[in-house]
């Protein structure tokens, strides 16, 4: 058991099978770990990062060294997505994730249908595959992960969100072809990614929560198109970990219909209790990236040593890190966990 | 009142709730025809029927898309009622200055407070999404604002709002301002935290937090 390779170590924990300590990671996309300590001491930096092949897979593999955190995540942003079906993007600054600037449609009824195949050669669909197929072949022990924006968020970054919210009632019909259209063109991109050899696909989907949609709109809408994606991406082979945001409370009883391998949720979500009502799940989480990024270090040990006792399976911050979240805090984390793999069988 | 206008006030105030967008302006339009009060009916009518579909949201009943329905609605309903307004009753409102900080994508949140600060009697200037600490600054000294009302729903955003607080504080005006923080990530002890004034956790507290902050600040 002690001999487990982070990649071995990640998939047996999703397959439920006993390992000698939970995997700590950190996914990227929305949860980006490549954080100023990180790219201050390299010199392998963000915007450049987002658009070069090269460049993206050494920052990659610097937050991996770096970190402690036990896979190479990518991409560092959620607009890969969005920038492909035509959004405009504000790539940001070394410390300054990037952000959609202009949503390209106006409302659900104006979405231009593109041709999958062609979109699969544009923005930067080709330089995270290839990114993904560089840290595949260099690191085949560690777990490459690919991190998708969910089908809610990706089309709610394509037409102005606002509007696409009413749409989700005012105009259901082109609301659901839009989501449809989505869910296809990610499942096409995470097929390029699995092709180019990463391991696991994780999918965060800010928009789609408790909190912003209800219970009925999250089950119509959210529930639907992200098993939608899950189900084609297994049949590609490889798992899915699914990130949802918020307080879960208004949906929490939706928990088994969801189709991932894995559940990350927010720092609000008591996952220990979760586990308990639903058994059947593999929990993934929840250190506040809050302590993570203002806690003390003995903070942010203590918290991690309570998620441990409380055998969640794989261990991760709660949400997006802030950029300048220090190394010594990660450390805290990534520390706590590997010790605590000392002296299992 | 009589009756037939006060039935008319509640119409509309149910209207808004039903997120009947067409209904409510045809109810408004009847205010006009009519020759009631349209101070009244925005009062009892609209502003009631968005309050209403606020405790609504609080309570968990609506969502954001039913919000966001309703306040479409009332909007609809005000362009009818605005423009017949006596200029008296067009009093002058306390303004809020509000966007999102620096770096953030999301801007769904500070456009519900927004709504129902307008609908609390506030006058909103928005910055929109992505602004630098130093535009709030500006934006606040310029219009005379009350009230900064700060967003994010990132954690990366957060500084900023600090950042805010201090530059208020470098130039010694800080206390002209309440400050007001809110979105995802924020608590009342980050509140607490950079010095700020407010936290709300959602966009009906928020209006209400800014009434009486407001009202209590010395200017």
């Amino acid at each position: 058991m002690n001999d487990l390779s982070p990649q071995e170590r990640l998939l047996r924990a999703i397959q439920r099978k006993k390992v000698d300590r939970p995997p700590v990671i950190c996914t990227g996309g929305m949860m980006n770990a490549a954080i100023v300590d990180v790219m201050e001491r390299t010199g392998h930096t963000l915007p450049a990062a987002h658009h070069e092949e090269e460049l993206m897979a050494d920052l990659a593999a610097d937050v991996f060294a770096n970190t402690g955190f036990e896979n190479l995540g990518l991409p560092f942003c959620m607009t890969v997505e969005a920038e492909v079906l035509g959004s405009e993007i504000n790539f940001g600054t070394l410390a300054c994730e990037p952000k959609i600037a202009r949503e390209v449609f106006p409302s659900v009824s104006r979405v231009e249908f593109r041709n999958l195949t062609g979109l699969m050669d544009s923005g930067r669909i080709n330089t995270v595959a290839r990114a993904g197929y560089i840290l595949a072949r260099k690191y085949p022990d560690i777990p490459v992960i690919g991190s998708l924006t969910g089908p809610i968020s990706t089309a709610a970054s394509i037409v102005d969100p606002i509007t696409f919210l009413k749409e989700l009632r005012k105009d259901r019909e082109h609301a659901h072809r839009v989501l449809d259209y989505v869910s296809r063109f990610l499942v096409s991109y995470a097929q390029r990614l699995v092709e180019s050899g990463i391991s696991v696909i994780a999918v965060g989907d800010p928009t789609a929560t408790g909190e912003i949609l209800g219970p009925k709109m999250f089950e119509e809408f959210a529930v639907r198109y992200l098993n939608q994606v899950i189900s084609e991406i297994h049949q590609l082979g490889v798992p899915v970990i699914l990130h949802i945001c918020g307080d879960m409370k208004a949906v929490k009883h939706l928990t088994p219909q969801l189709q991932s391998d894995a559940l990350s949720t927010d720092a609000l979500v008591n996952l220990r209790l979760l586990k308990e009502e639903y058994p059947g799940i593999v929990t993934m989480g929840n250190l506040s990236t809050y302590t993570l990024q203002f806690g003390t270090t003995d903070k942010i040990a203590e918290q991690t040593a309570r998620l441990l006792k409380d055998e969640i399976d794989i261990i991760s911050p709660a949400c997006g890190l802030s950029t300048s979240t220090t190394l010594t805090n990660i450390h805290a984390l990534t520390n706590m966990v590997k010790e605590s793999g000392h002296g299992a069988s | 009142m009589s009756s037939d206008q006060k039935e008319l006030f509640v119409q509309l105030s149910d209207a808004v709730v039903d997120m009947d967008e067409a209904r409510t302006v045809e109810l408004a339009q009847d205010v006009i025809t009519k020759n009631y009060d349209t101070y009244e009916a925005i009062e009892k009518g609209l502003a009631d029927g968005m309050d209403r579909a606020g405790k609504l949201f609080e309570e968990e009943e609506y969502f954001i898309p039913e919000l966001l329905m309703c306040s479409d609605a009332m909007y609809a309903g005000l362009e009818v009622l605005k423009p017949h307004l006596k200029v008296d009753q067009q009093a002058e409102k306390f303004k809020v200055v509000i966007g999102v900080i620096e770096g953030d994508t999301h801007d769904i949140g500070k456009n519900l407070v927004k709504i129902m600060l307008e609908t609390s009697g506030f006058e909103v200037i928005d910055l929109g999404r992505d602004i630098p600490p130093q535009a709030f600054v500006a934006k606040a000294k310029e219009v005379g604002a009350r009230v900064i009302a700060l967003s994010t729903l990132m954690t990366t955003t957060m500084d900023g709002m600090a950042e805010v607080i201090r530059l208020l504080e470098a130039e010694k005006i800080r206390k002209k301002f309440v400050v007001m923080v809110g979105g995802g990530p924020i608590s009342q002890s980050f509140a607490d935290r950079i010095g700020a004034d407010g936290y709300a956790k959602d966009a009906a507290e928020a209006a209400r937090l800014a009434q009486k902050l407001a009202l209590e600040i010395a200017v």
